[in-house]
This record gives structure tokens, sequence and C-alpha cells, in this order.
């Protein structure tokens, strides 16, 4: 090889040289600008992360069992359970069936049901799953369709968590303060007094909710919404719902005082929307014997 | 454009994380579940899961999630019953030091506990602790559901998702 012909090699190969160099560092930025990016965004993740703890939505499964448990003790504090374990347990297996075909089957403790010994109208649900109906509402229901779309009404206010978004905001920040961040094995006297103090404000802006005030319309109707959704999923005939509400319709006695209908939309209102929900379903199950006659056995002994 | 390498090595760090831990990881946030041999509430149990135990998915179908644990057994959990540990990958992204000790105090079920229920119960002695233990107790299983629909015709339209 000649010198002209090595030194043309040589203009080739550092030519190559440099556009493959130029290639490997053009490479290397786009490398180092993505990692940049991404440690970019790890910081944003990271800033996220400290919002992340203030909204309702942010308080943990097992946070959201603790509150339901203190809610459920709350109103088992004032209306006394049914003593009927056969009854219980029937109602227990078509709230479970319900909450089966629900977005939450599965919730921290699982989902559990009690009958209340009340002839008041009313059917409740505490965070974390605890459902509870009265007698005078179980005593209103014709069939088991009915009782299994109330039931799906209360588990979809728990998959919504309504509850958890009846905290006000003012209980919400205040909680997540005095929750903090650091990890601890348990809390001292003082940080124990805030955060059970944040407790107490979270619990009753709840109750007040549960109870007193009841929902605003919206969870209602979309409780109702789920209600229907879930029902139907199930197999059961979602006029079930309708069959129940007609039985309120001008009627003083379950609207007055404390109850479902004190907190609750018209049952006017509640029909209409719910006929054009079920008449938006693709399948309505049909109602069957075998169920109404389960459910007749299941409450015969009710008074 | 200057990066240092702990900068690199902290993106190469979160990059595997977020790979590895965002795509396929899982962690169980009920306080049990069981892992099912097929993707159904009543199918038979492979093995029994705890709040907090790491799953790493498989695959998925439906609202059923195929995991394996860390003990190397396979099978199926409704995506109900778990969560994304997103507090931990958070925490792992360098540096982080309250998040670290955010995403442990979560995991660890801190805030609202047992311990802050028994200060509250001490305080209200009206609120009924021993009726919710109680309602507790009464525990339907998948099995005594998937009779009850059966016996009653239900669970047609839908099956258990």
């Amino acid at each position: 090889m000649n010198a002209r012909l090595r030194l043309c090699f040589g203009f080739i190969l550092a030519g190559l040289l440099a556009f493959a160099g130029c290639s490997v560092l053009e490479q290397g930025t786009q490398i180092l600008g993505q990692a940049e990016t991404v440690v970019e965004k790890g910081e944003k993740a990271v800033d996220t992360a400290k919002k992340l703890r203030s909204a309702f939505s942010d308080f943990s499964e097992e946070e959201e069992y603790y509150i339901g448990r203190s809610v459920a003790a709350i109103i088992l504090g004032q209306y006394p359970p049914l003593n009927n374990a056969a009854l219980n347990r029937y109602v227990n297996k078509v709230g479970n069936a319900v909450a089966m075909f629900s977005e939450r089957p599965e919730i921290y403790a699982g989902w559990h049901f009690l009958v209340l010994d009340t002839d008041e109208v009313n059917a409740l649900a505490a965070p974390g799953g605890f459902i509870f109906i009265t007698k005078g509402l179980l005593k209103r229901c014709p069939d088991e369709e009915s009782l299994g779309l109330i039931l799906a009404h209360e588990v979809g206010h728990v998959v919504a968590k309504h509850g958890l978004q009846s905290i006000k905001k003012a209980n919400l920040t205040q909680a997540f303060t005095a929750i903090g961040t650091e990890a601890i094995q348990a809390y001292g006297p003082a940080e124990l007094a805030q955060v059970t103090s944040a407790f107490e404000g979270v619990l009753s802006d709840i109750v007040e909710k549960l109870i007193t005030r009841g929902y605003d319309r919206k969870y209602e109707y979309e409780a109702d919404e789920l209600a229907v959704n879930i029902g139907s999923g199930t197999g059961y005939d979602p006029n079930g719902i309708s069959r129940f509400l007609q039985t309120m319709v001008g009627d003083k006695s379950a609207v007055s005082g404390k109850g479902w209908f004190k907190t609750h939309p018209t049952p006017e209102q509640r029909l209409d929307r719910v006929k054009s929900e079920i008449a938006g379903l693709q399948t309505v199950p049909s109602i069957a014997v075998v169920r109404t006659q389960r459910f007749k056995s299941a409450v015969a002994s009710l008074k | 454009m200057k990066i240092s390498k702990g900068t690199v090595m902290a993106a190469l760090v979160l990059t595997a994380l977020c790979l590895g831990a965002a795509a396929d990881g899982w962690v169980v946030k009920v306080q049990t579940t069981a892992l099912r041999k097929n993707p159904q509430f009543y199918a038979p149990v492979v093995a029994n899961l705890k709040a907090g135990e790491l799953l790493t998915q498989v695959s998925a179908s439906g609202a059923w999630l195929q995991v394996k644990t860390a003990a190397g057994a396979t099978g199926w959990v409704h995506k109900s019953a778990v969560e994304v540990p997103r507090y931990a990958l958070m925490a792992s992204a360098g540096g982080a030091r309250t998040q670290a000790a955010a995403s442990q105090a979560a995991l660890a079920g801190k805030g609202f506990s047992k311990q802050v229920e028994d200060a509250y119960k001490a305080k209200n002695k009206g609120a009924n602790f021993a009726g919710v233990d109680r309602m507790l107790q009464v525990k339907v299983t998948p099995a005594e559901v998937k009779a009850f629909l059966d016996q009653g015709r239900l669970g047609a339209t839908g099956g258990a998702q």
C-alpha cells in the first residue's frame, strides 16, 4: 500500500471513527438526557408521593377498615343487633353473593352484614364493608331480589367509598398531618392524642352524613345505579328494588324520624331513575320462585 | 451537559425499578386472601396470602391476576385484593428518606391502627366494639356463596368476575 492510499484509508477510518464516535456520543447524550428525564420524573413522582396522602382515597385498605370498625361500633352503640343467628347468616349469604359481583369482592377483613333490632326503615354501610339493615326494612322487602338489591346499594356505597368521601377537607388534612410520614412502631402519648383527635374528626364527619344528614343525592343515585348493575350481574331481577321502593311511596311513617327516607331522596325520584337504569341493561334477569321461597322462610320468624 | 455518576446510577436504579416493580409487582392489601388454582373465588386454594406479601405477575384474565409468590407458588388472585406497591417504588427512587419512611408506615399499617382504636375506645364507652367483633365472627366462605348462588339459580348472567 502506497503512502497516498494509506493516507486515504487513514482519512476514511478517522471519518468512520468520528462518525461512530459522534453516534455513540449522541446516543450517550440521548441516554443521559433520558436519564435526566427519568430522574426528573422520579423527583416528580416523589413530589407526587408527598401529595398522595391528601385525598380520601389515600387511606390504606387497613386504615379504611379501622375507620369502618369505629363507625360500626358507633352504629351498634345506637341500635342493638337482632339476636337471630339463622336470619343473620341468610342476610350474610345474600350480601356476600352480591359483593362477589361488585368491583370490590375482596375487602380488608371481608364483607359483613348484620340485622339491627329496630322497626325504623334503614340500611347503613360503614367503610371497610360493615353493612347494617334494620328489621323494619327487612319486613318491607317482598322477596330476595329486593333484599339483594338493597344490600347491593349499600355495597355500592362502600365500593365507591362514599363514607370516606364525606370527610371534610380540614379533617383529612388534620388526619394526614397527625399521622405523619415517619415509620414508628407505636405513637408516643402526645402523638397518639393528636392522631386520636384527628380520628374522631374523621368519624364524626362520616357518622353525621351516614346517620344524621344523609349522603348527597348524587351518591344515593350512584349507589342505586351500582345496585342495579351489581344486582342484575348476580342474577337478581333488578326490579326488586322498585318493588321495595313502591311500598314506601306515600308512607309517612317510614319517612318521618330517623331512617333511610329521612336521609335519602324520595321513593318517587329514585323509582324514576332506577327504571331508566334498568331499561339500559342488556339482560334483565327474572325473579325465581326458589329464591322467594327461601326468603320467606328466612324472615318468617320476624315480628 | 454535566451529569454526575450518582445521577446516572440513580437513573438506572429508578429505570430498573420502574420496569421491574411497576410492570408486574403487586402487594396484598387485604388482611388475608387465597392464591387459587383457577381465576374463580371457589377454585381450590394453592396457598394462603397475608397483607404485605409481594407477588410477581405472570399473566392476567379479566379481573384476575396470575401471580407467583416469593416462595415460588403460582396461582390466581382477584385484583381487588392487591395493589401496586407504589410507596416502595417511590421510596427506592433514591434519597427520599421521608418517602421511605412513609412507605414503611403505610405498608406496616401505621396511621389509623389498633393503637388509635384503643385510644378512641377508652374515651368513647358508648361505642360497641364487642358487637363489631361478634359481627366479624360470622363468615361466609366462597364455597358457601357458590352453593347459595347455585341453589338460588343465580350467577348465570355475570359469572363471579
